[in-house]
């Protein structure tokens, strides 16, 4: 066990290099690369002042040394255990405990690792609610769907998941943006950022000042809850019907009531939150579940026609117990696989979400970086999501031997 | 006689793959009385399997009906019973084990859980100690080692064997009145296969319960049956007691098969050996010599991956093939012995150890200098699924080796040469224009055959090349193999599990076990009186025919 | 020499069979034909001049004057592409030949062309195109880059809005008609799928294989760097790539090829480890055969058409890579491109509800085509990969 994770993280040392040395490279390589002239021009400054900044820039990063140089100076900064520096740049000593040095923004003017505390939280809190969202949506269409097979049900989801997984995320994110929160049509959602000004000063619950109100909203959630479950007896529908018409049911409920009831609602920190969030997410989310979803159906109804399947129904097990006792749980092993490939895409995706909706997370600052060929800002993201890629990975492979006992650390 | 246990009227099964309707199993009637076995048995398509299946009614709903018939259990008609009292007998009345030990457990659960789930099921009173106790008691009853470890255990860590047990013992735990043995022993080594058919025999004394036997076997048959009933292409076409229908078999289908068994093969016409050489090993001049042949392969484990021990797949290989003569190379699974037919061929690496082919050295050599000899010595694979490539036409398979190794002068010589050897094989002309897929299993053995043949090899490596087929196939392959060794003065290398096919075919027979040779001298004097105790063993566990 | 008649049962025909049997699969590839028509024929579909006109009896088409370099070569490889289909030939052979022909092609092309330097619209408005004796109009009448100066301030309208213009589709920010950028743009999105597709492929088909066939040493240093490339996201590398190395039409083929390659060579590389165990190869490997025959004919068409399902998909996400890049402003400048008409849609919060419509929906249905061929694909090979299916968006 020790020794596999051990492995796994030295394994991750010369991948993180190559990751850098990758895009440095780039940098380097393209027309103009970066060198302190293209980073001064365009201000608006006294020839001694561009001068002093250039110098300032050459000495501090040393853009004027030959590129080798340049990637193991900045590496030395990066990493936690290297030469340590005086004030003057000369190298003095090694440490192993000088800190991780990630340099400061040519952009913004402020210390990377300042920005990044700050913007990687808000893409991490996206990327968090998205991926149970992700797996909760995609097992239950995809578990309908193969108990389905060849029905109605089935070839419905089978055609409309390829079409949201081909739909690509800008256009729904437009659209969602254009139709939903735009004073034109309807505003339902705020149109950027993920909390009002007034956010700030809320509860963190949603409250309302009478306990009438309250009421108001409980009855009409209850009422809607109520009639959900009378259609679902009166029409004999599945459990699949009675979920999903409860949930219709319980949030028109919770819609009307909010009519009803007075004007002293506040809506709380949390619920400003989700408001603000609930369109990124659908974004974010709906790719992810389509393409699981295909493949929890595939993986159930492999397993469904599974020798010990076939065993555990000889034993006298009805259908539905083979199902969630047996196949179930086999069928998860090719969903946790999938779920090490799925935080990159999900970063990549908050790319664009973010861009769509304004939100002030890393994927915004990925493009601002990389459009104002901001160094050590462009290094320092590319190594941090890979590093998160890595973890997602371990992660991963970690999930897999606590569902599937055949395979062990080593 | 009292009412039979089960009583099968005119079962009719058909199943629904597409449009289409398959009559998987067409008017079978048969009856079992308590207490007895029933063998099933055919070939493979031949509709045993679902005629089992439809008796535990576990064929899936949307794709097989039931036109016609009734099965009657305890007098109840199956067919006509709601699922919910179906589910109640399955398992506690009628119980069922399977082919494959590897798939048939579920490999998220241990062992113990998957049994207590059966017992809980279908005595819902019972408490989790209780059913852990009755579960134990029933490993104990299939003579499973360490019941108690084995007990927390999950199926993966048990051995191919042991597993067949865990899945008898799941049948038994609720004690039913009829067991359903779909080819339990198929995918076992035959020592296994030995002991888990006494293990069978045993437990149906002890229990009187009936069994439902289904196998392709004829060995088998002998031992498990009081009575049999012979399929083919979903009917039953003889049914009666064991001994009467192996002795004195009525329907010609019926004596084809038995005719076909390897150990009846050698009796039917003249000897299979014409010009049969017996001769002791190291006589006569060897095509082939083996000197202390090591194919090991590295085990790598810790941080950095180093080899900490290897696989001994072949250890320490001595052996001499003498020309014009076939070597029958026998074992079980995992001895090595298909490892060490590729090391010949040079297709595996050898650690160490020397292999001469006519005095000259192979190991060793590069691709280059190996291709002026690799017309001399050839191979034939054992599974007629991936034996050829399904993109060429089998007139590019034959034709591009000879082109490569100058045999012919021209295309149209060498198709005429391929066609030569498409007759040796009785193949039609016409197998040269056409793709692999549009072959059966026995016809792509042959083809692969051919591959080998327009070589014009002095030795051929057949590695498992009947395993996967029907009996009456092997028996045409095994009686071609033969023909054409004489027309040709082959050697051959047999490699096989079948001691049927051993005593049948070979001249030589050398014996492997984990790795190393241990024992081997003429086919008669191998298989008349064995010197080791493992071979011994082997020779013991195969089902005769002929009790 | 005797005639014989070879079955007609060959793994490819088998295959496409199979895989033509839906009916998603028909519309898809019915779509991806009639994006071929528009992105060869745009010219002619969507151009501000005549296609014809007579004018004091003098016959001229303007059309034909002001074709650009690009729009004749890839005329010349349509009509190179419908000849080798009608003409029986081998694969190869037809491969081959239109890698030549569309080579020579492109060299007259650059040598002998000169179409005029510059292009002002507006003249096409004046009297000289205007009055004449007749004229043929293309059915668009604008062309992608005609910004309607004359027309005085133009900017976003929504179709059918202007009163003395008809614009099926609207306008876009610049004033130019969104229906004859969007014919144009569907040459570039398709030239995109494909040739970033095939620098990928070839660079994976490459790399996959020696790791696949020389395991070993070449084997872990190829997975290091198929690691390296997979960890960072690929939309962030594109993102560099695109930022430092400038915006033209090849560099973005070539460098979302370059982005895209791993997952091929790692697909190869799968596969050749998976190939070299079966028997036929086996076989070829103990009858002696070379090894470029090893590895041509007997692995390689075997690894090909699991292959073309990735294909397919990768096809769908270059696509898609481009319209993202052009989303994002990172696109291409001047030239048309559904992702950068999308990007037009939100501005300054009014909603252009045609600019996400139009464009969003050409991106949405040719991804959206080509998954699904591609998944014809797979379920036509082996039912059994369909288990296999990734996240690969």
């Amino acid at each position: 066990m020790l020794t596999y994770l051990l492995r796994r993280l030295l394994l991750m040392l010369p991948t993180l290099l190559g990751i850098t040395i990758v895009v440095f490279s780039v940098m380097v390589m393209s027309p103009g690369g970066i060198s302190a002239q293209t980073l001064v021009e365009g201000s608006d400054m006294k020839p001694q002042e561009k001068q002093a900044l250039l110098d300032y820039y050459n000495k501090r990063y040393g853009l004027d040394q030959p590129p080798p140089i340049q990637y193991l100076r900045w590496l030395n900064n990066v990493s936690p255990v290297g030469f340590t520096q005086d004030e003057e740049g000369a190298y003095t000593g090694f440490s192993f405990s000088k800190g991780m040095d990630l340099g400061i923004s040519f952009m913004y003017g402020r210390p990377v690792g300042e920005i990044l505390g700050e913007r990687i939280p808000i893409t991490l809190l996206l990327n968090v609610i998205t991926l149970p969202l992700i797996y909760v949506i995609a097992i239950v269409l995809g578990v309908k769907a193969a108990t389905d097979r060849g029905g109605r049900f089935d070839v419905g989801s089978s055609v409309s998941m390829l079409a949201l997984w081909s739909a690509p995320t800008m256009l729904v994110g437009v659209l969602l943006l254009g139709f939903f929160a735009n004073v034109q049509y309807v505003q339902w959602f705020p149109t950027a950022g993920i909390s009002s000004r007034a956010a700030q000063d809320m509860p963190f619950l949603p409250h309302w000042d009478s306990l009438w109100d309250v009421l108001k909203v409980f009855g009409c959630m209850s009422l809607g809850m109520v009639l959900a479950v009378t259609a679902v007896r009166w029409a004999r529908l599945s459990v699949w019907w009675l979920g999903s018409l409860l949930l219709c049911g319980g949030v028109t409920g919770i819609a009307l009531g909010m009519q009803f009831a007075g004007d002293g609602f506040v809506r709380g920190f949390l619920f400003d939150r989700l408001w603000h969030l609930f369109l990124p997410i659908v974004c974010l989310s709906y790719g992810g579940f389509a393409a699981l979803a295909k493949l929890t159906r595939t993986s159930v109804l492999e397993n469904l026609h599974a020798d010990y399947a076939r065993t555990a129904r000889a034993k006298g097990l009805a259908e539905e117990d083979v199902l969630w006792k047996h196949v179930f749980r086999n069928s998860l092993l090719p969903l946790i696989t999938v779920s090490a490939g799925l935080l990159p895409s999900l970063l990549a995706g908050s790319l664009i979400v973010e861009n769509i909706f304004s939100i002030n997370g890393m994927g915004q600052l990925a493009v601002e970086a990389v459009k104002g060929r901001d160094r050590e800002m462009v290094l320092s993201i590319t190594w941090v999501s890979g590093f998160l890629t890595l973890v997602g990975y371990l992660i991963a492979d970690f999930c897999y031997t606590l569902v599937d006992p055949r395979v062990t650390y080593d | 006689m009292s009412q039979p246990l089960l009583d099968v009227r005119n079962l009719h099964t058909h199943l629904h793959p597409g449009n289409t309707v398959v009559k998987a199993v067409d008017d079978v009637s048969f009856s079992i009385p308590r207490g007895e076995t029933f063998c099933l048995v055919g070939e493979s398509g031949s509709g045993k399997s679902i005629s089992a299946l439809s008796v535990i009614r576990l064929l899936p709903h949307g794709l097989a009906s039931h036109p016609k018939g009734e099965i009657l259990f305890n007098g109840q008609d199956l067919l006509r019973m709601p699922e919910a009292d179906l589910r109640n007998i399955r398992g506690s009345q009628i119980a069922m084990i399977f082919q494959e030990p590897m798939t048939s457990l579920n490999p998220v659960f241990t062992v113990g859980e998957q049994i207590v789930e059966a017992l809980q099921l279908h005595h819902p009173d019972m408490n989790d100690a209780e059913a852990e106790e009755r579960a134990i008691l029933a490993l104990e009853q299939v003579q499973l080692p360490k019941v108690r470890e084995r007990f927390h255990d999950y199926p993966h860590q048990l051995s191919g064997g042991q597993r067949q047990r865990v899945m008898i013992a799941m049948a038994l735990a609720c004690e039913p009145e009829l067991l359903i043995a779909d080819e339990p022993t198929t995918a076992l080594d035959v020592t296994v296969q030995a002991e888990i058919l006494r293990l069978m025999r045993k437990l149906q004394d002890d229990t009187g319960m009936s069994t439902l036997f289904i196998t392709h076997d004829f060995g088998v048959v002998a031992q498990m049956a009081q009575q049999v009933g012979v399929m083919q292409r979903g009917k039953l076409v003889e049914v009666g007691r064991t001994a009467q229908v192996l002795r004195n078999p009525q329907h010609a289908y019926t004596q084809q098969l038995l005719a076909a068994v390897p150990e009846n093969l050698g009796k039917a016409g003249s000897s299979p050996h014409p010009n049969s050489p017996q001769q002791g090993l190291g006589k006569g001049e060897a095509i082939l010599q083996i000197r202390d042949l090591n194919v090991w392969f590295p085990i790598k484990k810790g941080i950095f991956r180093h080899t900490v021990d290897h696989v001994r797949a072949v250890d320490g290989v001595s052996l001499d093939i003498p020309k014009g003569q076939i070597v029958a190379l026998v074992g079980e699974s995992g001895c090595g012995k298909t490892t060490l037919g590729r090391a010949v061929l040079q297709l595996e690496k050898p650690t160490s150890g020397s292999i001469r082919l006519q005095g000259q050295e192979l190991t060793g050599l590069s691709a280059r200098e190996l291709r002026p000899l690799r017309p001399k010595m050839q191979i034939v694979f054992q599974d007629p699924q991936s034996s050829l490539n399904p993109r060429l036409l089998i007139e590019t398979t034959l034709t591009e080796p000879m082109q490569v190794h100058g045999i012919g002068s021209g295309h149209e010589e060498r198709i005429e040469l391929a066609s030569r050897v498409l007759d040796d094989l009785q193949l039609p002309r016409d197998t040269l224009w056409r793709y692999p897929h549009e072959f059966s299993g026995g016809q792509r053995q042959r083809i692969g055959l051919a591959r080998a043949l327009v070589l014009n090899p002095e030795f051929i490596v057949c590695d498992e090349i009947t395993s996967a087929l029907d009996v009456s196939v092997q028996a045409e392959i095994l009686q071609l193999l033969l023909k054409i060794r004489a027309e040709r003065h082959l050697t051959l290398l047999f490699i096989t599990h079948n001691i049927g096919v051993v005593e049948y075919l070979s001249d030589q027979t050398v014996v492997m076990y984990k790795g190393k040779v241990v024992e081997q001298g003429a086919t008669a004097q191998v298989c008349g009186s064995p010197q080791d105790a493992y071979t011994q063993k082997l020779l013991a566990a195969v089902p005769r025919l002929m009790v | 020499m005797t005639k014989h008649v070879v079955s007609r049962e060959s793994f490819s025909r088998r295959i496409w069979l199979k895989t033509w049997q839906g009916m998603g699969v028909r519309f898809a590839f019915a779509w991806i034909a009639v994006l071929v028509c528009m992105g060869v024929f745009a010219p002619f579909l969507a151009n501000s001049m005549p296609l014809l006109m007579s004018k004091g009896g003098v016959i001229s088409a303007p059309v034909l004057a002001y074709l650009t370099r690009e729009d004749v070569v890839v005329l010349g490889m349509f009509a190179l592409a419908v000849m080798l289909v009608l003409v029986p030939l081998g694969v190869g052979k037809r491969v081959v030949l239109f890698v030549l022909g569309t080579a020579l092609v492109t060299i007259m092309v650059n040598l002998l062309l000169k179409p005029p330097a510059v292009m002002i619209y507006d003249q096409f408005r004046s009297p000289t195109y205007t009055e004449a004796d007749w004229r043929i109009m293309p059915p668009i009448p604008y062309a992608p880059q005609d910004y309607l100066r004359d027309f005085g301030q133009t900017g976003l309208e929504a179709p059918l809005e202007a009163a003395d213009r008809i614009h099926l589709m609207g306008t876009e920010e610049n004033g130019a008609d969104v229906f004859s950028r969007m014919i144009h743009a569907s040459r570039i999105a398709l030239s995109i799928g494909l040739i970033a597709t095939g620098i990928a492929l070839v660079i994976g088909i490459v790399l996959g294989g020696l790791m696949g066939y020389f395991s070993g040493v070449a084997d872990m240093l190829g997975m290091r760097l198929v690691e390296i490339f997979e960890s960072i996201p690929t939309l962030f590398l594109l993102l560099t790539f695109v930022a430092f190395f400038g915006r033209s039409l090849y560099m973005m083929m070539i460098i979302i090829g370059i982005t895209s390659w791993p997952g091929y060579a790692r697909y190869v590389r799968a596969e050749f480890l998976k190939l070299r165990k079966q028997e036929y190869v086996q076989a070829a490997v103990a009858s002696g055969l070379p090894l470029s025959s090893i590895l041509f004919r007997h692995m390689l068409p075997n690894g090909v058409a699991p292959l073309l399902v990735g294909v397919s998909f990768g096809v769908a996400s270059a696509i898609l890579a481009e319209a993202t890049l052009s989303f994002l402003g990172l696109g291409l400048v001047d030239a048309p491109s559904w992702g950068q008409m999308l990007n037009q849609a939100v501005k300054s919060s009014t909603f252009n509800w045609w600019m996400a419509a139009f464009p969003g929906g050409a991106i949405f249905f040719t991804v959206f085509a080509y998954n699904l061929i591609g998944e014809a694909f797979r379920d036509a090979i082996d039912p059994q990969l369909s288990r296999k299916a990734g996240v690969t968006a």
